[in-house]
């Protein structure tokens, strides 16, 4: 069943054509892998979707209804949260109410339910010890964490992370595609942007691959690991 | 646990501050203490109306005198040409300053930093010459242009003023209580500390600025509208002021931006010290505040409630 | 032409050229460093108030002592961006114009403390006399700083343009951390960047000094003329200073001619408020978002 469908979506700036006639579709409880080199656009694509760009063509229907050009809260509302490359928490905030914010407005909980929310959601990503730290004093690892807590308590159904394990290593990653399947496995729905090749390969059903703002390839990880424009995509040259 | 018996002892204090600050009329029998006092609660209200709109948020608003201003001309002008009586008329400046705030919010609060600032700012000063030039543009009596407005006299005490400060500064107060603890106020929050990321998490962003910049509004214009009452006189280049504005971003700056009590210590410090200083060394005082000003920024930019904050950990102050 | 509408019109070139002469500097600090020195019209005062007491005690001609002005308001803006402003330049804007505000609240009112309320102004030979041409009067002393006004704006765009500072000051401002790596020390940059602002706007001030009025809370009004300007032309985009100043003059020299004086003042504070909401990159665009 597609619980999200893009089509034909562009978005350019000035002169610079950063995503340009992209279609794809996810379905319920998949987790659809992108990548593309630096600059392909995979960013702005998610902009496109949670709303924070409006995009010049193409449409985006997500249950049942139209969302390109709506305002990022009713998107959220609605059901669809990113995680960003760039994170950014509340600093001012501790790392439980930096989720808090997520749950009231998001989620639009009341208060009571918003806490317990909050503190379900801090275990299930194994931040609940860090609470009551300040939001700037944890980890990296965490703090990838902590955007993805945000983004899931606001019981969001689709979730798009944006390159939500750069800065991890090995052993984290695995932590965090345990993560990620358990979360699937819940029922939700996940676009994963990564480039870290073992990661996205093993935790995707399917991936798309963009490359200068067009999908060039899809399909199952095997197939697309043999793609020969998507390896020249990476190479820049054609493996013979 | 700790947590909430620190709080709750904290709530018991300041319901006791409170109640004591009620009774004050009744225990001191000096005028000038009284009048002090009344004065003393006025900027405590008006900084916090600031705090509420602009310390939250983080969107500095450098022309909220405006609001106090309509709130003043409103109360005036029901009074004298429409005799109207008091209590109604200062309720009326409230909602049309709150009125006025709604159409030039929602543009201007799509501006960021500075020029979210100069626009407030600029909107401020060309109240203050519509104030002036109405009457004499469209020939008709209204604003009274620099002449000014003389409202009835009120045959009022200190006494009756203290009270109709106390009750709006109170609200402006407790106000500051619910946002502390309230969805509300952890949107502002949110904004003030990464406004992309909030949308994004589902915060209305433009929603929870509007309303607090609204909010804001009706108070000062309450506040106006009393004054205007208190002072019986009022003319264009008293009422929308700058210097009111400084009083407000500074009081609320050295006490802290975005706390509970930051504008009532920096509000009542700063009147004090105004008050010591006199009307014979206004000029030393604002040096004063001048290099307050540029000391906190440097030095401590959370003000004096937000770095005890930091210090020792304490969250709802 | 109708000689009213001409003399409106040539008295708003005169006061635009000159605005946009002491908002040059305001759109340089803002255009490389992101600062809004709301501190900028006390530069312009202590300009004017340099040429008062050089005047007043040396009975200097007032343009003689633009130099003076020049080199004393570049050292005042050097120090203070070095080692205040600069203080707080890597955190977000809002710290950096508060900061200003307060450093405009101190020195307003220092002067006014230690050279009172009073209005000064000063009178020369040439003070009252105009050239006189078409049934128009244009006087000699705002001819001078008009002159003087355009001369300041070429030599700025020459200095960025052609010299090796001004190629740093441009580099800073296009990518901080590439020039860096370039090898300029950004926060000398800065400062320096600061010293040229405030110098031209000290020149600015000065050379109005022959013939507007003289008193320490001036600086205000004139901050306001410059935010106005530069959002007109375009924030940080310095031949937007001229347009802007022009524009600005004439509007206001129109609006003061046929409506009245203070609706000028009035008409200066919508124009700036209207801009923002509507089109903060200026009329050509160029401006900076901020």
């Amino acid at each position: 069943m597609v619980v999200l469908e893009c089509i034909d979506i562009s978005k350019s700036f000035g002169a610079l054509m950063a995503v340009e006639m992209v279609s794809f579709s996810l379905n319920q409880s998949e987790i659809l892998g992108m990548i593309g080199p630096n600059g392909a656009g995979k960013t702005t694509l998610f902009n496109c979707l949670i709303g924070v760009y409006k995009p010049d063509t193409g449409q985006v229907r997500f249950k049942g209804h139209e969302v390109a050009g709506m305002r990022p809260h009713k998107i959220c509302r609605l059901g669809m949260a990113k995680t960003s490359q760039i994170m950014e928490p509340f600093r001012a905030m501790t790392v439980f109410e930096n989720v808090l914010v997520g749950a009231l407005h998001g989620g639009q909980l009341n208060m009571a339910e918003a806490k317990r929310e909050t503190a379900n959601v801090l275990e299930l990503v194994g931040l609940a010890d860090h609470s009551d730290k300040s939001s700037t004093s944890i980890s990296v690892p965490a703090r990838r964490r902590l955007e993805l807590a945000r983004a899931l308590v606001t019981g969001s159904d689709v979730l798009l992370l944006d390159e939500n394990m750069a800065g991890l290593n090995p052993h984290e990653i695995d932590e965090a595609l345990e993560l990620l399947r358990k979360i699937r496995n819940s029922g939700k729905s996940l676009i994963v942007v990564e480039h870290i090749m073992r990661a996205v390969m093993g935790i995707s059903d399917r991936i798309i691959v963009l490359n200068y703002g067009s999908k060039i390839a899809e399909g199952a990880p095997g197939e697309i690991a043999n793609d020969e424009q998507v390896v020249e995509a990476y190479l820049g040259c054609r493996l013979s | 646990m700790n947590r909430d018996k620190s709080m709750r002892r904290f709530w018991i204090l300041f319901i006791i501050a409170s109640v004591a600050v009620s009774l004050f009329p009744l225990v001191t029998t000096s005028e000038y203490y009284l009048r002090l006092a009344a004065i003393m609660l006025l900027w405590i209200g008006m900084a916090g109306c600031w705090n509420l709109m602009s310390g939250y948020t983080g969107y500095i608003d450098f022309g909220p005198v405006v609001y106090y201003g309509l709130g003043s001309y409103a109360t005036a002008i029901l009074m004298t040409k429409y005799a109207v009586s008091f209590f109604p008329s200062v309720i009326v400046a409230g909602v049309v300053a709150a009125l006025i705030a709604l159409p030039i919010g929602i543009p201007t609060l799509r501006l960021k930093g500075s020029y979210f600032a100069i626009a407030t700012f600029a909107f401020a000063e060309t109240m203050k010459q519509v104030a002036l030039e109405f009457d004499r543009a469209f020939g008709v009596t209204f604003f009274e242009g620099s002449h000014g407005i003389t409202l009835p006299l009120s045959g009022q005490s200190n006494l009756f003023f203290f009270y109709c400060v106390f009750v709006v500064t109170l609200a402006v107060v407790l106000l500051h209580y619910h946002i502390e603890h309230s969805k509300f106020g952890y949107g502002l929050k949110a904004i003030h500390e990464a406004e992309h990321a909030a949308e994004i998490a589902g915060v209305n962003t433009t929603g929870m600025k509007l309303r607090a910049y609204v909010t804001s509004a009706f108070f000062l214009g309450l506040l106006g509208g009393i004054e205007a009452y208190w002072i019986t006189y009022i003319t264009p280049e008293d009422v929308f002021n700058v210097h009111k504005t400084v009083q407000m971003v500074i009081m609320t700056l050295l006490g802290g931006m975005g706390t509970f009590l930051g504008p009532i210590v920096g509000a009542s410090f700063l009147t004090l010290l105004q008050e010591w200083l006199g009307t014979t060394f206004v000029e030393d005082y604002m040096i004063l505040v001048g290099a307050i000003i540029i000391v906190i920024i440097l030095i401590a930019p959370r003000g004096i409630v937000g770095t005890i904050k930091e210090w020792k950990g304490i969250r709802f102050i | 032409m109708d000689t009213v509408l001409l003399q409106a019109i040539i008295n708003g070139l005169l006061l635009g050229g000159v605005y946009a002469a002491y908002s040059a500097g305001f759109s340089l600090i803002f255009g490389v460093m992101g600062v809004v020195n709301l501190a900028h019209g006390e530069l312009i005062m202590l300009g004017a108030f340099t040429s008062y007491w050089m005047f007043a005690y040396f009975n200097m001609d007032p343009y003689l002592t633009t130099p003076f002005a020049m080199g004393f308001l570049f050292v005042f803006g050097y120090l203070m961006q070095k080692y205040i402003i600069n203080r707080v330049i890597e955190q977000p804007h809002i710290m950096s114009y508060i900061l200003t505000f307060g450093i405009h609240l101190m020195v307003a009112n220092l002067a006014l403390k230690f050279w009172t309320h009073d209005f000064r102004s000063i009178t020369t030979s040439y003070s009252g006399l105009n050239a006189a041409f078409w049934g128009l009067h244009v006087p000699y002393s705002r001819l001078i700083t008009f002159c003087l006004a355009l001369f300041i704006i070429a030599a700025l765009w020459f200095f960025l343009a052609r010299t090796e500072t001004g190629r740093a000051i441009r580099a800073t401002s296009m990518d901080k951390e590439v020039a860096r790596l370039m090898g300029v020390n950004i926060r000398e940059i800065y400062a320096i960047t600061f010293g040229i602002g405030a110098a031209i706007t000290g020149l600015a001030g000065a050379s109005i000094s022959p013939f507007v009025i003289i008193y320490p809370e001036m600086g205000l009004d004139y901050t306001i003329i410059a935010f106005c300007v530069v959002v007109l032309g375009g924030m940080g985009y310095m031949p937007g200073a001229l347009w802007g100043g022009l524009i600005l003059g004439v509007a206001q020299s129109l609006t003061a001619t046929y409506l009245s004086a203070g609706i000028s003042v009035a008409i200066t504070f919508l124009i700036l408020f209207f801009m923002l909401i509507f089109r903060p990159t200026g009329i050509v665009g160029k401006g900076l978002e901020n």
